[in-house]
């Protein structure tokens, strides 16, 4: 469906919008553009939509040249913008009937789209009252509405949840991947926001400094952080648990550890081992402990290791997130190398927890490509397998996302099968009842 | 192109509508003008060589004319306005034709004018002014208005376009109006003005559109100076007209 290749954007100003940029969609996918602000997101999605130049690499929208052939890409995609683009003195039903118009349609048509296109939306009964009394939410719903009036296949949704209550976010996620199943309807969706993209995205692009860091399916990219965190949370606040604190720093399956909201994280290699070792350590030091989470890497770790940097320094509004101290830490005892799988993420062999931290560390180095060693270029090195995996051909050889034949609800059930192998690598729940065990540690900060 | 540009051009007359006061907002202005001045310059019509009989009748073309440049002015704000809410990116990415964005609201702001000096013409009738308000005279002066509020909605959208930002625009909107009316006949007629300012207002087509104006609301009638005004005019409007859609069509970042 989106066919981008080295995508390159130079501002007046001289600053690299995008660099170099390769993208591909495939049809019926939901392909998630992850980055903070200021990556080149925004900037991408007006590129594929025709609004802004770009200055070399080629692109092709539903088999059309963005060059040669810019009307028929505008027929075939509809466009979301950040901001919302409804008239506010119009009725939801003017706008519609407006949008219809500029689409060339004819009046009966029009009309049958929008009731459409309203009970789809759940918007039937304020069709007729001015945009200004809608809610953000429905404001939200009216803008995707308008986009979708020509029937597009190729739906770009640039940042849409920025600004939602918690509520709306959550129907309009569900929205989308009703369009996505029911109508096989391609999207480009950007967020910064990281569970966005891992609970709607098939895949997620990270876009860092105008190019693709990394693109796969967002459980694919979380297996490639290996380990576990543990989170403790202490009866009582005081000084003990500090004192509790560094005697685990010295313990050997501790890799890291941070303090936040009076909670410690721990890393470790493996999760259910640890958490009997830490409730031992605690008895031992008489520190009672009202609860341990185990958690998976999410999707905030990956982007962490795939530009280097945290969401957070490279401008972003969200409030601090847990790892962002984590990350500030610079080396300071911790080893990127330990965390950055080694063997080809394609084999998905999660289990292999053994490979030794020396060697992996010395692969982050290469894969990064920032430090002046030599590179010898070993097998499994994760720069060769994206040079031989890159993300064009995925969109044709991977299938791991609902077809346009598949039923309704099989986005249910491909979601439930990450899930699931998110959880097979973790060992079962502890029987202790004071332990809790999480599957994902996204659910606790939501 | 035409049919974009209608049913946009209807978008813009609906938001009108929708918010009668604000168009009727931008005539209290003029209407205060119209007293004000009349009253207080209602001893200079007694000057020798003065044209008219009464100094309001001879401000009534002026006033109208003011109200094309305060009216249309407002064309590029909300032009500004619609490109930052991102309603315009959502008319680009669609398949019309990217004249049709700023023809429509040209368009529209000229209507928008051309009802306010109706209005205003009709209250300075009943104010007792002796205006001809044959349907011929009121259709002409109407055609003048139109076309001069086509003009002056261009030069905002255009402004609009090139300074990218509200501030300057309605700072500029502001000075460019005064001078635009002092060196014309709007207020003083052209022969008791210094011989300077009299070479600056054959050059302003504010002049020859006053001109115009007055010789068909205030008999007799004299057709070669309607004639040069409507030309002028026109060819303003047009020169301005093509320079807003080609700014326009040529932004794109």
């Amino acid at each position: 469906m989106i066919e981008v290749k080295q995508l390159t954007k130079v501002f007046t100003a001289g600053v690299r919008a995008i660099n170099g940029l390769d993208l591909a969609v495939a049809e019926g996918e939901i392909m998630g553009l992850l980055g903070p602000n200021g990556a080149g997101k925004t900037t991408t999605v007006r590129v594929l939509s025709t609004l802004s130049g770009f200055d070399s690499g080629s692109v092709k929208i539903a088999g059309f040249d963005i060059d040669r052939d810019p009307e028929k890409i505008r027929q075939s995609i509809g466009f979301v913008a950040q901001r919302t683009g409804v008239d506010y003195f119009l009725t939801g039903r003017e706008n519609l009937r407006l949008q219809g118009h500029m689409y060339h349609m004819s009046r009966a048509d029009i009309d049958k789209r929008i009731d459409e296109l309203a009970s789809y939306f759940q918007l039937t009964e304020h069709l007729d009252s001015v945009v200004k009394t809608y809610s953000g939410g429905m404001q939200r719903k009216l803008d995707i509405a308008t986009a979708l009036i020509h029937r597009p296949k190729m739906l770009y949704l640039d940042e849409p949840t920025l600004g939602l209550d918690t509520p709306s976010r959550h129907s309009l996620w569900q929205m989308i991947r009703r369009l996505n199943s029911e109508q096989g309807l391609s999207i480009l969706l950007t967020t910064h926001y990281l569970d966005e993209a891992d609970k709607l995205a098939h895949r997620v692009s990270i876009i860092h400094q105008g190019k693709i860091a990394a693109c796969d399916q967002p459980q694919n990219l979380k297996s490639q952080i290996k380990g576990e965190a543990l989170v403790l949370s202490f009866a009582e606040q005081n000084q003990a648990n500090q004192q509790f604190g560094q005697t685990l720093a010295g313990l050997d399956f501790i890799k890291d550890q941070l303090w936040e909201q009076g909670k410690l994280h721990l890393y470790v290699e493996n999760g259910a081992n640890a958490i009997a070792l830490v409730s031992q350590q605690a008895m031992q030091a008489g520190i009672q402990l009202t609860h341990i989470a185990l958690a998976q890497p999410t999707l905030d770790d990956v982007f962490l290791k795939y530009t280097g940097s945290s969401m957070e320094q490279d401008g972003e509004q969200e409030a601090e997130p847990w790892w962002a101290q984590w990350a500030g830490k610079g080396g300071g005892g911790w080893n990127k190398g330990q965390w950055a799988e080694q063997s080809d993420p394609q084999e998905g062999d999660e289990s292999s927890t053994e490979t030794a931290g020396a060697t992996q560390a010395d692969d982050w180095e290469k894969w990064q490509g920032s430090d002046d060693q030599a590179s010898d270029g070993q097998d499994g090195d994760w720069q060769k397998w994206q040079q031989q995996r890159p993300c064009e051909d995925q969109a044709e050889s991977d299938d791991a996302w609902p077809s346009q034949a598949s039923p309704a609800n099989n986005w249910q059930q491909w979601q439930n099968h990450n899930n699931t192998a998110d959880q097979a690598d973790s060992k079962p729940p502890s029987e202790n009842d004071w332990i809790h065990w999480s599957p994902a540690d996204k659910e606790q900060k939501d | 192109m035409i049919a974009d540009t209608w049913y946009l051009f209807l978008k813009y007359v609906r938001i009108s509508i929708r918010a009668p006061l604000w168009t009727l907002f931008n005539l209290i202005q003029p209407l205060i003008w119209l007293v004000i001045f009349g009253q207080l310059f209602s001893r200079f019509a007694q000057v020798p060589d003065f044209p008219t009989g009464s100094y309001t009748e001879f401000f009534i073309p002026g006033v109208l004319i003011m109200t094309v440049l305060f009216g249309s002015s407002w064309s590029g704000i909300s032009l500004l306005r619609e490109i930052n809410s991102g309603t315009v990116d959502k008319m680009l990415v669609a398949p019309i034709a990217r004249s049709s964005i700023v023809l429509s609201r040209v368009f529209h702001a000229a209507i928008q004018v051309v009802v306010q000096t109706l209005i205003i013409m009709t209250v300075a009738r009943i104010m007792g002014n002796h205006i001809s308000m044959r349907p011929d005279s009121v259709l002409l002066s109407l055609l003048i208005i139109f076309l001069l509020g086509l003009a002056f909605a261009s030069v905002s959208n255009g402004l609009a376009i090139a300074l990218q930002r509200e501030e300057p625009l309605v700072v500029l909107g502001n000075m460019m109006t005064m001078p635009l009316l002092f060196f014309s006949s709007a207020m003083v007629p052209k022969t008791f003005m210094p011989a300077w300012m009299q070479m600056l207002a054959n050059i302003n087509p504010i002049e020859y559109a006053v001109v115009a104006l007055r010789t068909v609301l205030l008999p007799p009638l004299d057709t070669s100076s309607l004639l040069l005004g409507l030309v002028v005019v026109a060819g303003f409007a047009f020169a301005m007209l093509y320079w807003s859609v080609t700014a326009f069509a040529a932004l794109r970042d």
